[in-house]
């Protein structure tokens, strides 16, 4: 039994070997693009997948591009193995939601080794030969700390809710948040909840500080994820739309719906995704960033150049520049709204920041359902 | 070697020792056909051929699980089950490239490797102290570990970074031999090859002793606390392995790299066809498991399988290759064939037992005994099991609730407290009968998390935010949280599986199915009666509470009064006594995972209600906790022991823990820690005095 274990195991070897020649290598006319996405469960990364399926299809790419789409879950072992086999299976570029910004370096060389373009977007990765989408999160910590101590006149108490512990998109914006915060000394930040960035979570942990805390005890908010959750819940704690606290957090539809002015006519607005008036600052990691890093990918392929890191304008609304979209189409978006009917979008957690100057191909179809504009 | 007990009359001819082997490694041998039938299969229908690059490329890919699943089937084949092992993976990683010079190209391969296998060592030794030595369950002191581990990897490095010397990397990732063997099959190699010595060592005898019968393994002398503590340390030192390769793979570190390679390293050992429960299996099969789970994703890749279908495709994998390697004659699925055409035979012929007239055969002085009944034992002593096993729940409940009064002082003088205690802890109190329910029977369910997010998902898609839909809604999800138990029990008690193996694959196939129905973004709204019962109020409390006051007193019931309460615990003490004293075991235990689904369901619907709507995901953070409560609660397990009030204490304990955690401004890394450590004293208190 033993010794034949010892075959066995390296028979699996020569097995492996065995298989290095087989099949005939297919003429492509088509450049061959695969997107090697994360995980799939929450609405950003859902969003994310359909706009890339829908410039994929637009009219400008479908008859040259090839996308294949794969999931490689929240196992970064499983992403490498999977670029490595869209390098084997004859990729000309790879679209990476990096579940790693280091675990990925090494495949990634690998990759761009044998001439395959990577370009990762949302995430970085931080392998000098890949291409990389992203928005400034340090930025986006400091901009939305710093409107929330104006809002507050530089004095108050306030709640944190971060992300996901130990990724980098979580340790950049909190820390900058937190240096603007230790700025001003008015500022004391007395609760800070781990919201994994999720409405969920987020609904959770804000009830667990206010089992300990009221919300007369809290003067302000800053929250990666969950300023809608937290205007509805003190709607229910019978606080009035007009003493709701402020809010610097993401870019949910949601959320800014709550924007809008109280009273505005709303098609299928129920609270509480309805308008309320509620003080925010509304800011997101768009969920374009994959179409670009798409449309960017068959760009290289086409021989143009394109920077190494493409910084995507940190989208910010606040209650003073919100504006609702009545069918949500790219031309209405460029016209400047930012906010869509309830009605159109169902889901208050869906993402609202769709619009880039750089993507006429997509509007609120492509994020919504992966259709592109006509 | 299992079925010696079934009839010695029908004496075989000992078989030549070759054939034995033979016999002995099949379902090692079944994964290795697998795994050699998925080769070809993506061979074939990739239209490109494999370079050496290729091939050496999917040997390291799969190196990493294969490790860390190898150091998992130890501890699986002493009997125990650990879930650190993702967590220490991720701390070696992070201590690798920490602490590495970054100047330093040349770091030495030997020391570095030593470390991390030594850090991995040292988090094996205090698992194997508390479990050989304190006799507390291996899978409550691990989950403490991991939550102990995770915080100090956090402390070790907050985000991803550091930098790992390029000559580990090329030690590990490189060539042993240039274009013929990479350095990471010989990797294993050595592991294998160190492991097929030590399983003819004493300690290879005792360890798969220790797994198959731990009671005899002692009384015949074995040093059982030695083996136990020395298998962790070894299966801690594997992990670190498995870091130490992780570092040079990736060339840097991530604090958080390790921590989804846990489910897989248990899917890998099953695959590779160790038992889950102890005593059969070994550490080749499972290298096999690792790599068909590795395999599969470029499978996926070639057949193009859309993203939504991935994880329902890779269940499939994960069913039908275990599935490979129990069929035979005597697998259970052969048995219960056989055992139906017996049944229908038989009934033909008129010779049920029900089918026979009833007569009263009852011996004779049986009737004589009166019936009068002496004064039992009081009170004390009938409830002291209960006592034993419910009181720390509420005692370190007790402890927390002072420490919170100390920090915030709203705790006894304010309702508010208490309501929103109540209200966050109903779910896992609901999750805590299902969970609860297959653990007294020796089970576990993995499926929890996703029928959770599919029955909120369903339950908003259905209602679109109308009171009116709640009729018929709540039936539709309920129906299908039945249809899954249902499966559930069926895949356990007909195709005789492990229930971890057949819940984690109908959860990655329920997160297909809801992936499907909601296309990526589910919508509608939890009904206004819904949130009403979450976040409403009447009389001064959330409506929620008087209806969990009823769950609990009815779950007491259910499990303490019933017959199949009964036959619960009878399982879960031993199957074979439970069906031979006549109780329908298949029945009952699919019973259970019904209980369970439904339970999920529930907390589903409630946790839509809470929400205002459901969302992907929503169920992910309670699978732990749902086993943590369980366990905390004072259930064993191996089945058998516990008791509902206990479940509820420890479902009160976490939620009063995380909501003083929430209420500070404590880093995440502190809090990780501190929750390990509260679980870990909880369990230290419900410490057995004496062997069983």
């Amino acid at each position: 039994m033993f010794n034949f274990k010892t075959v066995a195991s390296t028979a699996m070897a020569a097995g492996l070997l065995a298989l290095s020649a087989t099949a005939p290598v297919i003429a492509q006319d088509k450049y061959d693009v695969y997107l090697s996405m994360s995980y799939i469960g929450n609405d950003w990364q859902a969003e994310a997948a359909n706009m890339v399926k829908a410039i994929a299809s637009h009219s400008n790419y479908a008859d040259r591009v090839n996308l294949r789409v794969q999931v490689a879950g929240p196992n970064a072992q499983r992403q490498i193995q999977q670029i490595n086999a869209m390098v084997q299976a004859g990729a000309d570029a790879i679209v990476v939601y990096p579940i790693s910004p280091t675990a990925l370096n090494n495949v990634v060389k690998n990759a761009c080794d044998k001439g395959v373009t990577i370009i990762a977007y949302d995430g970085e990765i931080t392998e000098p030969c890949a291409y990389n989408v992203t928005i400034d999160q340090d930025e986006a910590g400091r901009v939305t700390a710093e409107w929330l101590v104006e809002q507050m006149g530089g004095e108050g108490d306030i709640v944190l809710m971060t992300g996901v512990p130990g990724t980098s998109v979580d340790a950049a914006r909190t820390a900058a948040a937190k240096e603007v915060f230790a700025k001003h000394e008015g500022i004391n930040v007395v609760g800070e909840a781990i919201g994994m960035w999720s409405q969920a979570v987020a609904r959770t942990e804000l009830s667990k500080i206010l089992a300990t805390r009221d919300w007369s005890d809290v003067d302000g908010l800053w929250m990666q994820v969950g300023c809608f959750t937290a205007n509805a819940m003190q709607l229910e704690a019978g606080i009035a739309a007009d003493a709701l606290l402020p809010c610097a957090g993401e870019g949910s539809n949601g959320g800014r719906i709550q924007m809008l002015p109280a009273g505005t006519d709303v098609e299928g607005a129920a609270s509480p995704y309805a308008p309320l008036g509620a003080p925010r600052i509304s800011y997101a990691s768009p969920p374009y960033s994959g179409a670009l890093a798409f449309k960017l990918a068959v760009d290289v392929l086409d021989g143009k150049e394109i920077a190494d890191l493409t910084t995507l304008p940190l989208p910010l609304v606040t209650s003073e520049t919100v504006q609702l979209c009545e069918t949500g189409s790219w031309d209405e978006q460029k016209a400047g709204c930012n906010a869509f009917l309830p009605s159109l979008v169902s889901n208050p957690g869906w993402f609202a920041s769709i619009f880039s100057a750089d993507l006429p191909e997509v509007g609120l179809n492509a994020a919504l359902v992966g259709q592109p504009e006509d | 070697m299992n079925h010696t007990d079934t009839a010695p009359s029908q004496a075989k001819p000992v078989k030549p020792r070759f054939m034995r082997g033979l016999q002995r490694s099949r379902p090692m041998l079944t994964a290795l056909a697998v795994l050699i039938a998925l080769l070809t299969l993506n061979s074939t229908i990739s239209p490109y051929p494999l370079s050496y690059f290729d091939v050496s490329f999917l040997a390291s890919g799969g190196t990493t699980t294969a490790l860390a699943a190898m150091g998992q089937t130890l501890v699986i084949l002493s009997g125990g089950f650990d879930l650190s092992a993702g967590a220490v993976i991720s701390l070696v990683n992070a201590v690798l490239a920490s602490q590495m010079d970054p100047t330093n190209f040349a770091a030495s391969v030997p020391l570095w490797t030593g470390i991390g296998i030594a850090v991995g060592m040292a988090v094996g030794a205090f698992n194997g102290f508390f479990i050989a030595y304190l006799r507390l369950q291996p899978i409550v002191v691990t989950l403490a570990t991991m939550f102990i581990v995770q915080g100090l990897t956090l402390l070790v490095m907050d985000k991803p970074g550091g930098f790992v010397s390029p000559s580990i990397g090329s030690a590990y990732m490189g060539d042993a031999i240039p274009n013929l063997l990479p350095a990471s099959v010989v990797l294993l190699g050595v592991v294998v090859l160190l492991w097929l010595w030590l399983k003819r060592t004493p300690f290879g005898l005792a360890l798969y002793a220790v797994g198959s019968d731990p009671e005899a393994a002692s009384a015949t002398g074995l040093r059982t606390g030695w083996v136990i503590f020395f298998t962790y340390v070894l299966a801690g030192g594997l992990y670190g392995l498995a870091g130490v390769f992780v570092s040079a793979q990736t060339g840097s570190g991530d604090p958080l790299v390790g921590n989804s390679l846990l489910l897989p390293t248990f899917a890998a050992v099953v695959i590779g066809g160790s038992r889950l429960g102890g005593g059969k299996g070994g550490l080749v099969g499972t290298i096999f498991g690792a790599y068909i789970l590795m395999i599969v994703v470029n499978i996926l890749l070639s057949l193009n399988i859309s993203a939504y279908y991935s994880t329902i495709a890779e269940s499939t994998v994960l069913m039908l290759a275990v599935l490979a390697g129990s069929l035979s004659a005597s697998s259970p699925l052969a048995h219960k064939l056989r055992g139906a055409r017996d049944y229908i035979s038989a009934r033909s012929k008129q010779m049920l037992i029900t089918q026979r007239p009833y007569a009263d055969k009852r011996l004779d002085f049986a009737a004589k005994v009166s019936p009068s009944r002496k004064a039992g034992p009081g009170f004390w002593t009938r409830n002291s099991a209960l006592m034993r096993y419910t009181l720390p729940a509420f005692v370190c409940l007790f402890v927390v609730l002072l420490i919170t009064q100390a920090s915030f002082g709203n705790v006894f003088t304010s309702f508010r407290y208490w309501d929103a205690l109540f209200v966050l802890s109903s779910f896992l109190v609901i999750l805590a009968l299902g969970q609860g329910a297959v653990i007294l029977t020796g089970g576990l369910d993995l499926s929890i998390p996703w029928t959770i997010g599919l029955s909120g998902i369903l339950v908003a898609g259905i209602v679109q935010g109308a009171d009116g839909a709640l009729i018929y809604a709540i039936p539709v999800v309920l129906i299908v949280a039945t249809i899954i138990g249902f499966l559930n029990g069926l895949g356990i008690v007909a195709l005789g599986l492990s229930p971890i193996v057949v819940t984690l694959a109908m959860n990655g196939l329920l997160q297909g199915v809801a992936l499907i129905y909601s296309n990526g973004t589910p919508d509608g709204f939890a009904a206004p009666a819904l949130r009403w019962m979450m976040t409403g109020e009447i009389l001064g409390i959330t409506p929620i509470i008087p209806t969990l006051g009823l769950f609990v007193l009815a779950a007491v019931l259910l499990l303490g009064r019933t017959a199949f309460g009964r036959r619960v615990y009878a399982i879960g003490n031993s199957e074979t006594a439970a069906r031979l004293s006549g109780v329908n075991t298949g029945k009952t235990l699919i019973l259970v995972y019904i209980l369970s689904a439904i339970c999920a369901a529930l907390v589903g619907i409630l946790l839509t209600g809470f929400s205002g709507q459901a969302s992907l995901g929503m169920g992910d953070g309670y699978l732990l906790p749902s086993i943590a409560v369980v366990v905390v609660g004072g259930a064993l397990i191996t089945g058998g022991r516990g008791h509902y009030l206990g479940m509820f204490g420890g479902a009160l304990l976490l939620t009063s823990m995380q909501t003083l955690l929430a209420g500070t401004t404590l880093p995440f890394a502190f809090r990780s820690v501190f929750f390990g450590l509260v679980i870990l004293a909880a369990v230290i208190a419900l410490r057995e005095k004496r062997s069983h």
